[in-house]
């Protein structure tokens, strides 16, 4: 700056006009960085960044510098395309099909494999709700409802056998990566395994009937040598218990054959619970008192046969497993969370590690004991199928030494109103009975 | 501002609007699709509770037509839409009436198929009806696969296909009067069999007439009544315009 004022001024002084000469001097240098300026500005705009502008000083400085960030932000850029492109090549190896969609269903993305199981179309396809292009009534209530916990499986093409299994992962505000899987083989050894169960317990039926019978015969003929007497009646009881066991894997079988709802009929609890009683007094000599408490005069939305069945089961078990309890209560109430059925005992109570699988087929809590007790354990495999089929669910509450209550939930839907007007006089008394 | 906004805001609500009714229609088409997937395996497997079922079930596409029209029919009046979202509304609600007939004829085959489970079945085991749901089914599925796509081509290449479904009608009709000839006795199941066969026909036509809808809504054409050739003549000269 100084040294650009001294020029001005011996120029000036060489003019004799000082001033010509600061604003001569002071001109040429605007100029000077006006050019550069321009330079600058050509270079940043065309981005030729291959060669740089000559320059010095302060315009030089600032040039490196641009140049450094472009480098680095170049060096980045390579960076992050190099990892996306990594990423969407593993993602296209992967073996399973991935589809992300946003919150308003939208396809988002997917891979190759969700391409090819679910006829998606790269580039056309984007934008498109899965809905419109996979069109199972399942599917649509299955991303409505938005519970992610459990997979759905989905028929793409109704009439073809093939069967995928979605896996929703909700991320980010209410997008979800959708996991494709293709499981028709195992679908259909799942239908192969029902269908074999089915007719293995219906083809085992008739020759045990057979040989039920003749036991029953030999047990109670008295020609029969005393010594075979006790080995026979054991026959007979153990023949009863594979009747049992048989009958209850049939019923299993016919509720796991669809997972469609049931409609049913309007099932007048009440009534329904004093058959039960009545049923379970004429068949037990000494057993607990059961008490009813009818809390709604509500009825239920069901099928009679399947509520009854799993109601006895409940029973079954609450008189087989909490035989020294003082008395059963079942109980029939209803909330605006739908209608709750309970069976509630005061027996020995279940240790919390056992509730769990306590649905499961053939699980026992004492395995020595699943003679004794004679029950198929389906039992409650059959009640939770049951719930199923009514859209409900099984929930069991134990505490060791204060008894259980395994409480059969309905949804809302299920529930039947009455208005007081329309309570017949039989329904009174048919609870008073109760 | 604000009314910008609050213009932003209706055309938000608007668009979806317009894709939910759209969504619930493909919906609507995905249960058609399998009412038509059950009502052929009942016939063909002999299998009178799924027929049955069937035509329970149609009850449910009746009343998601009734949700439908009545959703479209409240866009209509407050929305007031126009050009393309217009012809997307019309094409909507021209296109549940025709699923709905695909319903009616899916449970019609369904009647018949659980009055034919209780006779003998043909020696052939319905391979030629077999073959002619295939057919059908398949353009059922590529026309609300259009629908969804929104795209023409693909729709005037499934409707290409209704011949087809035409000639195989031709050729089922053909050998049951070779039937009903050879063995009068088989007359009653000649012609159930046919009944069923014709819905298999109608509902092709049906997905012929929702892939007219698809061109309709993307180019504003209608080409009801146009030979297939001419339509995508005048397509054509359309889209080089």
């Amino acid at each position: 700056m100084l040294l650009t004022a001294a020029a001005g001024v011996l120029l000036g002084l060489f003019l004799d006009q000082i001033y010509v000469g600061l604003i001569l001097v002071v001109a040429l240098t605007l100029g000077i960085q006006l050019r550069q300026l321009w330079l600058l500005d050509d270079w940043l705009r065309h981005r030729n960044f291959r060669t740089q502008p000559e320059s010095d000083g302060l315009w030089g400085d600032i040039i490196s510098l641009v140049s450094n960030l472009h480098r680095r932000k170049q060096f980045h850029k390579k960076r992050i395309l190099n990892l996306f492109r990594e990423l969407r090549r593993s993602t296209a190896s992967m073996p399973d099909g991935v589809v992300a969609i946003n919150a308003a269903h939208e396809i988002v993305w997917f891979n190759r494999k969700a391409g090819e199981l679910l006829g998606l179309r790269r580039k056309t396809d984007f934008g498109i709700r899965i809905a419109g292009l996979l069109r199972s009534p399942k599917f649509s209530r299955y991303l409505e409802k938005a519970d992610f916990n459990m997979g759905v499986l989905v028929h793409p093409h109704p009439g073809e056998s093939i069967c995928l299994e979605f896996q929703g992962v909700p991320y980010g505000e209410g997008q979800v990566f959708l996991l494709v899987r293709n499981v028709t083989r195992q679908n259909q050894l799942e239908v192969m395994r029902k269908d074999f169960i089915a007719n293995a317990s219906h083809e085992l039926r008739s020759p045990l009937t057979v040989i039920a019978g003749y036991l029953e015969v030999l047990s109670t003929d008295p020609a029969l040598v005393e010594q075979l007497r006790e080995p026979v009646l054991e026959m007979r009881r153990q023949s009863e218990r594979m009747t049992t066991i048989l009958s209850d894997l049939l019923e299993l079988s016919r509720l796991e054959a669809t997972d469609e709802q049931v409609v049913g009929s309007a099932i007048d609890m009440p009534a329904l619970f004093g058959a039960l009683r009545k049923d379970v007094a004429a068949r037990k000599l000494a057993s607990p008192e059961i008490l009813l408490q009818i809390e709604t005069a509500d009825d239920l939305l069901g099928d009679l046969g399947l509520v009854h069945s799993a109601i006895l089961n409940l029973l079954d078990n609450a008189l087989k497993y909490a035989p020294d309890s003082t008395e059963i209560t079942l109980r029939w109430s209803a909330d605006l969370t739908g209608g709750h059925c309970a069976v509630i005992d005061t027996g020995p109570g279940i240790a919390s590690e056992h509730l769990p699988r306590l649905t499961e087929r053939f699980y026992r809590v004492d395995p020595s004991r699943a003679r004794a007790t004679g029950g198929s354990g389906l039992g409650l495999a059959i009640v939770r199928h049951v719930m199923q089929r009514h859209g409900g669910e099984l929930k069991i509450h134990s505490l060791q030494g204060q008894g259980s209550s395994f409480t059969c939930h309905f949804p809302p839907q299920r529930l039947i109103h009455h208005t007081v007007a329309n309570i017949s006089d039989t329904r009174y008394s048919s609870i008073t009975q109760a | 501002m604000e009314t910008a906004d609050l213009s932003q805001h209706i055309s938000r609500r608007f668009n979806e609007d317009l894709e939910r009714v759209r969504t619930q229609m493909l919906e609507m088409g995905g249960f058609v699709e399998q009412q038509l997937a059950r009502a052929i395996l009942a016939l063909v497997e002999g299998d009178s509770l799924m027929g049955e079922q069937v035509a329970r079930d149609d009850l449910k596409v009746n009343t998601m037509e009734l949700s439908l029209d009545e959703e479209c029919s409240r866009i209509l009046a407050t929305r007031a839409p126009a050009a393309g979202d217009l012809r997307l509304i019309v094409a909507i609600i021209k296109g549940i009436t025709d699923l709905e007939r695909m319903g009616d004829e899916c449970e019609k085959i369904g009647y018949l198929a659980a009055r034919l489970a209780t006779q003998e079945r043909p020696a052939d085991k319905y391979r030629e009806v077999k073959h002619l749901g295939r057919i059908v089914q398949e353009m059922v599925r590529d026309s609300l696969d259009a629908f969804a796509r929104m795209d023409p081509e693909a729709a005037l290449r499934v409707a290409r296909r209704d011949s087809l479904v035409d000639e195989e009608y031709e050729a089922i009709q053909r050998q049951s009067i070779t039937f009903m000839m050879e063995d009068p006795r088989q007359i009653r199941r000649a012609l159930d069999v046919m009944w069923a066969v014709r819905a298999l026909e109608r509902i092709g036509d049906h997905a012929k007439n929702i892939c007219e809808y698809v061109v309709y809504m993307v180019h504003g054409k209608d080409i009801r009544h146009v030979s297939l050739d001419e339509a995508e003549i005048s397509l054509g000269k359309s889209g080089a315009a």
